[in-house]
């Protein structure tokens, strides 16, 4: 047995499992998006566009176009929130370094249902949040975020800031603080030496984290069924609706379909980096 | 120092106010889930009430025993495999692991809503019925590669000498890889199945599609729970499933240390180089 072959076999189980429960099934839905609907109400497979015409009809590109515009929103909030904490917990944190990094992935492990239903029982109408600024009287009257993009993508945020904080953290914790004091005396202003010297030696962090929040933020349907409606529902809710309730596969796997052909750009984007060892892993 | 961020004073208020907005709402569900009345505004009294409601509800009680036993499953399966492939990904040398190396994190970068849907079709077209084997099945397929990276991240900071060592005393291969290189392992290993064990317990998106009508898991239940309105019952059951799966990861993150070393489990789990 030649020693490579020995190698080997300790792959085959794993990549075998995943080719089987993940490549596979991911040709079937490419395979039933051109499918169609039978006299049961089954998908069966065929040859049609028809599922892609549906796909780009109006009522739904606005869908589409939300779903980008939402999780791009909370690409940005969670990169803004999230470098300052990254950044003083790598180079202020100190002893208890570990003890905040720790702190932050705690709530990223109570389930994500609770955590949502936690934020619709703080922001409904006669929720903390609204009782809180009408006793200070701040608001006349309770001030209505249920069912706003506001708190869709708030709920997004919430959920996926830690993506953002942990390849940020790694990167700013491997940066060499002597580069900063060069800088400052290359550059002069704080600033300069902020856009000039640190972004650009964090930007292996920055550029994982943008791309760890936006794949999943696309593909979320918790948040906008929890927290927002009809009007904020995004490709996600439309989804798993289509395999649900309208029970519609070959169009719900169209829309899979479209919406992974967008996201395989990021994801094709991450891998390289992440396989030179340009990007953070998390 | 005159970085603008080098203000610890703007940047640690900052930071406080980051983690009162992650902490908040998690506090609210503790407190609520003992509040006496049914109302989630005003907290009326002290009571056990929400916990023994959960107790009492047999079909609760089943999906919280289908909810460990998935896991469990999960956490077992995954890790002999995903160890499996982690350590040929370091040790061999050939193409195929080039590929894989890189392969394994798609499952983990794919938005789960498609993952269930994929495995939903997988299913449906091989005639299985969705039970709890579907909803284990899906899980382990993600939780490979969370085995992979977190023991990659450990071999790789393995040489071979000790299992050359071993081979030249007259060990086989096998026995190098089984009497030496997986004990030195066992910290990264553990770690990677509680790591697991959390998240399949945790998992909603991908049980969701591949649930029976049986028994299913708790976070499934939960999302019916909330829409057919909000409940009490919800906050005590979330209290719980906290308890389960952050005793879970702080066993992860302890567990190195109980094997007697001295580096932190946050660095076995995230893979941080030093």
């Amino acid at each position: 047995m030649t020693s490579k072959r020995f190698w080997d076999w300790f792959i085959f189980p794993g990549g075998v499992w995943i080719a089987l429960l993940f490549a596979v099934p991911l040709c079937l839905v490419l395979a039933l998006s051109f499918g169609h609907v039978d006299d049961f109400g089954r998908g069966v497979y065929g040859f049609t566009l028809d599922n892609y015409k549906d796909v780009f009809d109006p009522t739904y590109v606005p869908v589409l176009l939300r779903s980008v515009g939402y999780a791009l929103a909370t690409v940005i909030l969670c990169l803004l929130v999230g470098y300052p904490v990254a950044y003083f917990i790598a180079r202020h944190g100190g002893r208890y370094r570990y003890a905040l990094l720790a702190a932050l992935v705690i709530p990223f492990f109570v389930n994500y249902l609770v955590r949502t239903y936690a934020w619709v029982a703080l922001l409904s109408d006669q929720g903390l949040v609204n009782n809180l600024l009408v006793d200070l009287g701040l608001s006349q009257q309770p001030i209505q975020f249920i069912n706003t993009p506001f708190a869709v993508i708030g709920g997004l945020v919430y959920g996926y800031i830690i993506f953002m904080i942990l390849p940020l953290y790694g990167s700013i914790e491997r940066m060499d603080p002597s580069v900063i004091e060069a800088g400052k005396d290359l550059y002069g202003s704080p600033f300069r030496t902020f856009l000039h010297v640190t972004l650009p030696a964090t930007q292996a962090g920055i550029l994982a984290g943008c791309v760890l929040v936006f794949l999943p933020a696309v593909g979320d349907f918790v948040s906008a069924q929890l927290l927002g409606g009809p009007d904020t529902y995004m490709v996600g809710n439309l989804i798993q609706d289509q395999f649900f309730a309208a029970s519609n596969w070959p169009f719900g796997s169209a829309l899979t379909v479209i919406m992974m052909l967008f996201l395989a750009v990021w994801m094709v984007f991450y891998l390289r980096r992440a396989s030179r060892g340009e990007a953070e892993v998390l | 120092m005159s970085e603008p961020f080098y203000k610890p004073r703007f940047l640690r208020v900052f930071t406080g106010l980051v983690y009162l907005y992650l902490f908040i709402p998690i506090v609210i569900v503790i407190v609520f889930s003992f509040n006496s009345e049914k109302s989630l505004q005003v907290m009326q009294g002290f009571s056990f009430r929400w916990y023994s409601d959960f107790f009492n509800d047999p079909t609760l009680m089943d999906s919280l025993l289908t909810s460990v036993q998935i896991a469990v499953l999960t956490m077992v399966i995954s890790t002999i495999v995903g160890t499996a492939l982690a350590i040929g990904l370091v040790r061999a040398h050939s193409g195929t692991a080039k590929g894989f190396n890189i392969l394994m994190l798609v499952p983990l970068i794919t938005p789960e809503i498609v993952a269930g849907i994929s495995a939903l079709l997988i299913f449906s077209q091989l005639g299985i019925t969705l039970s709890i084997w579907t909803i284990v099945l899906a899980h382990i397929t993600f939780s490979i590669s969370y085995v992979t990276i977190v023991v990659r991240g450990r071999l790789a900071t393995i040489g071979t000498e000790v299992e050359d060592a071993a081979q030249d005393l007259g060990a086989s291969k096998w026995e190098s890889v089984r009497l030496v290189l997986v004990p030195s392992l066992w910290p990264a290993i553990v770690a990677a199945g509680l790591l697991v064990f959390a998240l399949s317990f945790d998992d909603f998106v991908l049980s969701f599609f591949t649930t029976g009508e049986d028994a299913q898991p708790l976070p499934v239940r939960i999302w019916s729970m909330i829409r057919f309105g909000v409940s009490p019952t919800i906050n005590a059951v979330g209290t719980l499933m906290m308890v389960v799966s952050i005793s879970a990861v702080a066993l992860a993150v302890l567990v190195p240390r109980l094997f007697g070393r001295r580096e932190s489990g946050v660095k076995v789990l995230t893979g941080a180089e030093e």
